[in-house]
């Protein structure tokens, strides 16, 4: 194989949206025109060379799609050339093509050969596809009795097992129990390294930065970056952020937000470091000593921390057009890492809310190694006399480690 | 494996060439489709194609009965006049299920068209060639039917063929154009059963030409017509179809696909945003 695996030049898709379109309105030649013209990408230039990981990273109507539809090849640019080369196999969200009336069995063959395989590959590899689904005792059973969950990991299989060339993932990994993710994550790395190119889109931050060491951010149907994941899931945070700030109305107004480390802002920390977040308030009526609470929200909306001021403490009295400044600091202790929100309420001194803003900045912490989920409990384990603390193994006896003298978990 | 392939995308449409090449790749995928749209349609009901057969039988019969009836065109012909209603209704049954369904094909898959690419063709053209089994059943039925109502094998049997052929690709060239319409234009749907609703009548399936006097000649301008005659020919000695009629329903089927692939050679790729 020459070139690259995926090639755009100068590409641009227009879509037109409509407001009504019937058969008559179409014929009548006068009249205000019925349709809009919506730019979903405009000149966008990308080059990813066999067998590299790429993240796509945008908010909604970014036009994350629109691009994978153009790599699919499913629709055309409106200007611009996209060329792809080898196969390339879409990671059908959810079972997409199956038939409910029809077997898993059935269901794999049409969907293969939708896929470009033909009868005799999907024979060969039939096994390994029911295997990894593990579906083998519903494989004759019409797929409408599946659970999604089944559904899903039937679509995954047979699209992991055609041997793409080129693999894209649409957020798919958003179904399916922890167990079938991480063995579609698996999948997905052991095809990158026997040369496949993967394709990753995400709202997962996460998930990004865990597969794919470059990462490209659109927005506005542009590219805003290409290249470091880390550099593109910082921007993407801005965005959000910068989204989110809008109207609000109400007894106080946030005027200002930063969070910080050391007085520069930030995007992206390690799990070492002090983070300072900073918001300016104006009142827009008396307040009596107003309450602050501060509260950490993981990605999925779970709660990771929370802090408030107590009932009834009077700290001062404000007047309608004062300001005041409210700094929260706070360890990035977060373990597994990810990407976490802010959340900040100002209420009177009954803790009652005055001005809710629950769409703070939004932060990325690096995972401490061999630590998963949002607290760090800083949890030690002993084997024996064998002791494993958050990064090492020691030994009560001040001796070598058994698992140390293998060269295990020398981190 | 083999030689990985390279596709090339940009604003133009594809050409003829590359549209066919699609085609003939993608023919294993229209055979699954296809296959898959027949078990799929009798797959819950317990006595499965046999209603593909039973409901025009009883279409057919009912017509026959209403206008043998009406118009007392059974009485006193050369030939069957049951057999006549059956053959011609063989062929409209086929005709009328393949073109519905096709002409919502391509917009029911919007679920699968949005992330795999095939061309969409295929969509439209599954109903022509699942339906072929019903029609080959309901073919059957006219030639069982034929000795008991006395009616001779004969060399006119052979009309079959060249009748199946332009019955296919008419149907095939027809819901192709009209799946790829309905992207644009929903009110197609409505159109195309209230079209469908009428053109049973102005086809000659339950009457003979003739039995319009003079303005059965007009009957010739319906593409059908030639087609339905060629399989009541085949089956009794009855005058249809006029030469003019087989002419119609050649041109008509030539000008309906050269229409259908320049659409779908045009916005194959195009359709998919309109879903």
């Amino acid at each position: 194989m020459s070139g690259a695996a995926i090639e755009l030049q100068g590409v641009s898709k227009r879509y037109w949206k409509i407001s009504e379109r019937s058969l008559l309105r179409s014929l009548v030649p006068f009249g205000p025109p019925n349709r809009t013209q919506l730019w979903a990408l405009r000149d966008v230039d990308l080059r990813v060379e066999p067998g590299e990981t790429v993240g796509l990273i945008g908010r909604n109507g970014a036009g994350k799609t629109t691009l994978l539809r153009l790599l699919a090849g499913v629709t055309q640019p409106t200007a611009g050339t996209v060329v792809t080369r080898g196969r390339l196999a879409p990671l059908l969200s959810v079972g997409v093509g199956f038939h409910q009336e029809m077997t898993g069995r059935e269901n794999v063959y049409v969907n293969g050969m939708l896929l470009g395989l033909t009868r005799s590959e999907i024979d060969a590899r039939f096994d390994d596809i029911v295997e990894f689904a593990e579906l083998a005792e519903f494989i004759d059973t019409p797929v409408k009795f599946y659970s999604s969950g089944m559904f899903m990991r039937l679509g995954f299989s047979v699209a992991v097992n055609s041997d793409p060339d080129t693999l894209l993932v649409d957020e798919v990994l958003a179904v399916g129990d922890v167990k079938f993710q991480r063995r579609c994550l698996d999948r997905i790395r052991s095809l990158s390294r026997s040369g496949a190119t993967i394709f990753f889109v995400s709202h997962s931050m996460h998930a990004v930065h865990l597969t794919c060491p470059r990462t490209i951010l659109v927005h506005a149907g542009s590219i805003e970056h290409d290249g470091a994941t880390e550099a593109a899931i910082g921007r993407y945070h801005e965005l959000m952020a910068a989204a989110d700030d809008e109207h609000q109305q109400g007894p106080v107004r946030v005027l200002q937000r930063g969070l910080l480390v050391d007085g520069a802002p930030v995007k992206s920390i390690d799990q070492a470091s002090i983070l300072t977040y900073r918001v300016r308030v104006r009142f827009e009526q008396a307040v009596d000593g107003p309450g602050i609470d501060f509260r950490v929200f993981t990605e999925d909306g779970v709660l990771a921390y929370s802090m408030g001021t107590t009932a009834g403490e009077r700290w001062r009295r404000y007047a309608p057009g004062d300001e005041a400044e409210v700094c929260v600091i706070f360890h990035s202790r977060l373990g597994g890492g990810g990407t976490f929100r802010i959340a900040l309420d100002v209420t009177d001194r009954h803790r009652k809310v005055l001005a809710s803003d629950p769409f703070g900045p939004s932060f990325y912490v690096a995972p401490r190694v061999g630590v998963a989920g949002p607290a760090d409990l800083d949890a030690t384990i002993a084997v024996d006399d064998e002791i494993r603390t958050n990064h090492t193994w020691i030994r009560l006896d001040g001796s070598q480690p058994t698992n140390l003298a293998r060269g295990r978990d020398s981190a | 494996m083999p030689e990985s392939p390279v596709l090339r995308l940009d604003s133009r449409p594809e050409s003829l060439r590359e549209w066919l090449g699609g085609m003939w790749r993608h023919r294993a995928v229209l055979m699954a489709l296809a296959s898959k749209d027949f078990r799929v349609r009798y797959k819950r009901a317990s006595l499965g194609a046999f209603w593909a057969v039973a409901v025009p039988v009883l279409q057919a019969a009912v017509l026959g009965f209403v206008f043998s009836r009406v118009g007392k065109f059974g009485t006193g012909s050369r030939y069957s006049y049951a057999v006549y209603v059956l053959a011609g209704m063989a062929v409209w049954a086929y005709v009328s299920v393949a073109v519905t369904s096709a002409t919502t094909s391509i917009v029911d898959a919007s679920s699968l068209t949005d992330k795999v690419w095939f061309p969409r063709a295929v969509l439209a053209v599954v109903p022509a060639v699942s339906n072929l089994v019903t029609l080959a059943i309901s073919v059957v039925v006219v030639v069982v039917a034929m000795p008991l109502f006395a009616e001779p094998f004969t060399v006119r049997l052979f009309l079959l063929v060249p009748g199946v052929v332009l019955a296919v690709t008419f149907t095939g060239a027809l819901g192709l154009l009209l799946g790829g319409l309905y992207v644009y234009f929903r009110d197609l749907k409505f159109m195309v059963q209230a079209v469908v609703l009428v053109w049973l009548y102005v086809t000659p399936i339950a009457y003979p030409p003739s039995a319009l006097g003079s303005a059965g000649p007009w009957l010739d301008f319906n593409p059908l017509t030639g087609i339905v005659g060629m399989f009541q020919r085949a089956a009794v000695d009855a005058p249809v179809p006029s030469t003019r009629a087989v002419v119609v329903s050649v041109v008509a089927t030539l000008l309906l696909t050269v229409l259908a692939v320049t659409v779908h050679r045009r916005h194959d790729r195009l359709f998919v945003d309109m879903l």
